[in-house]
């Protein structure tokens, strides 16, 4: 068949080979068995830190799949429900919590999770001190009663099951498997229902069911789970529509029009914890503009809101007022809000000494992010009309943070634009993050006030038993911090994100910014 | 000749010396705080401190400089401040991957930029030669990124060919997944007869491929056309058009290999020039390769993975460069070395 003439016909070779492969092709087609994937397409890097005692970036949306906490925050419905804690009380006085572990629970390494091993993780994360360690701020000690009971003492009353459930630094992980490198090596040691299976570069981490879950595989779920980088927007709306992937975040307005009316695909929009600020330098000397709080208040005055959350956010948005976001408790109409209103800037600007405004003052965001280059443009053109020059930087974040830390408060910017989303459901995390006295983390408006500082101290003592009056310290502390003009609350962000329509099971939790639980997810076409 | 190789070799080293210096100094330059990314978020000033001596940081630039070039030739290319990661084990990560690509579309860049070229200068003044020079100058000065996405929009969403993005379709890494030998792909999956991963990794191939053979073939077009029209008019070749020899001979043989010349070295050098074209098209195509992961070392100020990525860049202009001038030595024996 392959000679003719006693010459190799080609034309027979060429027939065999495509058979042949068409043949092992279906071999290997049905050598193995489709699992279910669910494929979650991230705008940024999906691991920043891989030690579940560092957590405080993108890796939220893999770590929460990873590794469990003792309880789980709904903030839509404000309750708890038990993880690796079956139970838990408090002591009248609030000083002494205990949470009842959940038995027979395994680590991806093969230990049992227990008492030792809670109070170890918890241990090693204050200790280590990065990240989101601040959330056991109010534990003194931590003892391992039993094997099944673990039992937190405290230095002041404080809802210790909010910091329990804390997307970043709440996690438990086993004492024998704890090493930083190996973490970063891109090794788990959690209880989650997932466990590593691979990881490229931080950019494509797959994860693959950990059989021996305590939660069991009874009924439908995603047998493997896979995040991937894919910087372009495009890209990422192109994947959902195709269904490549079953989940995107972080979209643009636009996008998300883009989307809205494509078969198969659902568009995500909640109210979420996650707001911009303009974080104005209090630190300046105060023959500096912003070293003025008339100009600070003039340059909040000269922000156009509507024309942001409109134009910018495509009314993804709602103007914020004070620093903690609208749903969150802390909130409250009491604080006072900026409008847009040139005309009232023009008369700080003039009680200032700056008529015809004639000084510059700098702003720096994230390159790369359209939402803040666009929002600063739109405060530029109104600036512009005061006779104030405001100069745009965007810059990569480090340079950014850098520049926000350089040693002379002069030679700092005078704006920076800044998200902020809570390590764990509490109006503390905003306050006192980003305006509390303390060297430069991520207070970039330098605000230093002794009075405000002992005031969202006090609330967060006050927050276990007594919400309403924490909730009236609070807004006395945003007040402080707008009469101060410490930093302009720009606007709070609904979720902007998209999934299949097939994706089933996924709850938009604002606790968990970002985060899907794929073990509570299945498809269903 | 190799008096030639060893003064080529030298120079070649004061070019790697001046790349790394000025690199070294950029990133120095650049406002940045690598011992805070290091530790991590929140860390305090006394860990940041204790980072910076770790990492060597506290140390005068030109101590920092030399005791990182001695590591380099030691083969210790540095800690990744990003990935926590060895350097060379990152991009031996993502090196083959672009690499692939970069062949891919090389190739294709080249076997079909040459005969247009060719096909161009035989037929000067002709539609054909109007339509390739249309064609070629449309392939230099296409922005890459904005070609890649018009593909995608085309193939993939409108005609529904050829897939969106990545290196092989995702349900293909865990029904036939594919054996790592070489970190090629299409090379691996043939080698072990997994031919299901095979057709995907071509199919993911191909748009990224045509977007980085744009460039290529476009150069390689316009070249070959120049040099093919200015030997086809030498006398040698009307003598053996005069001789009775076929017109496919002359122009194969005698035409193209003195033509070829030039094009091998602008071919060379644009293969070099690749590895920074492919940092859009990866970016556009989630190609996981060398160019993402420079992208992310620049925004975040990874000095050592800066410097590692631009070093081996360098080199591989260093070398392409010393390789295309011997090689143009064994084809153009007028070239005298010496």
């Amino acid at each position: 068949m392959l000679q003719k003439n006693g010459r190799v016909s080609w034309h027979g070779v060429v027939g065999l080979s495509v058979l042949l492969s068409i043949l092992l092709a279906c071999v290997t087609i049905v050598s193995a068995a489709e699992p279910q994937v669910g494929v979650y397409v991230n705008s940024s890097e999906v691991v920043v830190y891989w030690d579940p005692s560092e957590g405080f970036s993108n890796e939220v949306i893999v770590m929460n799949n990873l590794y469990e906490t003792l309880v789980r925050y709904d903030s839509v419905t404000g309750e708890f429900t038990p993880v690796l804690a079956t139970s838990y009380e408090s002591s009248a006085d609030g000083l002494t919590w205990t949470f009842n572990l959940r038995k027979g629970v395994k680590f991806h390494t093969g230990g049992e999770m227990d008492a030792e091993a809670v109070k170890f993780s918890i241990d090693r994360t204050i200790a280590g001190e990065k990240g989101a360690f601040y959330i056991w701020d109010s534990v003194e000690s931590i003892e391992a009663k039993d094997k099944y009971t673990v039992v937190f003492h405290l230095s002041y009353p404080a809802p210790l099951d909010i910091a329990a459930s804390a997307a970043y630094c709440a996690h438990i992980f086993d004492p024998d498997f704890s090493d930083r490198d190996w973490f970063y090596e891109g090794n788990d040691s959690g209880t989650g229902p997932y466990t590593i299976e691979s990881n490229e570069g931080n950019t494509l981490v797959i994860l693959k069911k950990f059989d021996n879950y305590w939660g069991g595989w009874e009924g439908k779920h995603f047998d493997k789970v896979v995040f991937q980088w894919v910087p372009e927007e495009g890209t990422r709306r192109l994947m959902v529509e195709s269904g490549e992937a079953d989940f995107t975040n972080r979209l643009a307005a636009s996008g998300l029009e883009a989307l809205r009316g494509v078969p198969g695909v659902e568009i995500v929009s909640v109210p979420s914890f996650q707001n911009l600020l303009a974080l104005l330098n209090t630190a300046k000397s105060a023959d500096e503009p912003t070293g003025n709080p008339l100009v600070r208040k003039a340059l909040s005055y000269a922000l156009p809101y509507d024309d942001v959350i409109e134009g910018v956010m495509g009314g993804y948005a709602r103007q914020s007022r004070g620093v903690v976001p609208f749903g969150l408790w802390g909130y409250s109409d009491k604080v006072k809000q900026y409008t847009f209103s040139p005309e009232t800037a023009k008369v700080l600007l003039e009680q200032a000494g700056y008529p015809d405004g004639g000084f510059k003052v700098v702003l720096t965001y994230v390159a790369g992010d359209e939402n803040e280059r666009r929002t600063a443009e739109l405060w530029k053109a109104e600036l512009a009309k005061l006779g104030v020059e405001l100069e745009i930087r965007g810059m990569p974040w480090e340079a950014q943070i850098d520049l926000g830390a350089a040693a002379d408060p002069n030679d700092r910017q005078d704006i920076f634009l800044f998200y902020w989303w809570p390590d764990y459901a509490d109006p503390h995390s905003f306050l006192s993050a980003m305006f509390e006295t303390q060297p430069i983390l991520f207070n970039f408006s330098y605000y230093s006030n002794p009075v405000f500082d002992a005031l969202i101290n006090a609330a967060k003592e006050k927050a276990l038993f007594d919400r309403q009056a924490a909730t009236d310290m609070y807004v006395e502390a945003q007040n402080m911090l707008m009469a101060d003009a410490a930093g302009v609350a720009i606007y709070d962000m609904s979720s902007m994100r998209a999934k299949r329509t097939s994706l089933k099971g996924y709850v938009d939790n604002p606790a968990y910014t970002h985060v899907v639980f794929w073990y509570d997810c299945y498809r269903e076409e | 000749m190799t008096a030639y190789i060893i003064r080529r070799l030298g120079l070649a080293l004061v070019v790697m010396f001046g790349v790394s210096v000025f690199t070294f100094l950029l990133t120095v330059i650049v406002p940045s705080n690598p011992a805070m990314r290091w530790v991590g978020p929140h860390a305090k000033l006394e860990q940041i401190e204790k980072a910076k001596i770790e990492l060597g940081l506290d140390k005068p630039v030109h101590i920092r400089y030399f005791k990182y070039i001695a590591s380099f030739l030691r083969g210790d290319w540095g800690v990744s401040i990003r990935t926590h990661q060895p350097v060379l084990k990152d991009i031996a990560t993502y090196l083959p991957a672009s690499l692939e690509l970069i062949i891919f579309g090389m190739l294709l860049g080249f076997v079909a930029g040459i005969p247009l070229g060719i096909a161009s200068a035989v037929r000067d003044g002709t539609m054909v030669d109007h339509g390739s020079r249309v064609f070629s100058i449309m392939g230099v000065a296409l922005p890459t990124f904005w070609l890649g996405m018009i593909l995608q929009l085309v193939f993939f969403k409108q005609l529904g060919l050829f897939p969106l993005a990545g290196r092989v379709a995702m349900m293909t890494r865990f029904t036939a997944p594919i054996e790592h030998i070489t970190g090629f792909y299409l090379f691996d999956s043939l080698i072990t007869g997994n031919f299901t991963a095979f057709g995907s990794a071509l199919s993911h191939i191909v748009l990224p491929g045509i977007t980085l053979a744009a460039y290529p073939l476009g150069l390689s077009a316009r070249m070959t056309r120049a040099t093919m029209l200015e030997v086809l008019g030498e006398d040698y070749i009307r003598t053996a058009r005069a001789c009775g020899f076929r017109e496919r001979r002359i122009l194969s043989v005698y035409a193209l290999r003195n033509a070829i010349g030039p094009v091998i070295t602008v071919g060379a050098l644009t293969f070099a020039y690749s590895l920074v074209e492919t940092f859009l098209i990866e970016s556009v195509f989630t190609w996981p390769g060398l160019g993402q992961y420079a992208s992310k070392a620049i925004l975040s100020v990874d000095y050592p993975a800066i410097m590692g990525v631009t070093l081996l860049i360098a080199f591989t202009y260093v070398v392409l460069n010393l390789l295309v001038d011997l090689t143009q030595a064994f084809l153009d024996p007028r070239i005298r070395l010496g």
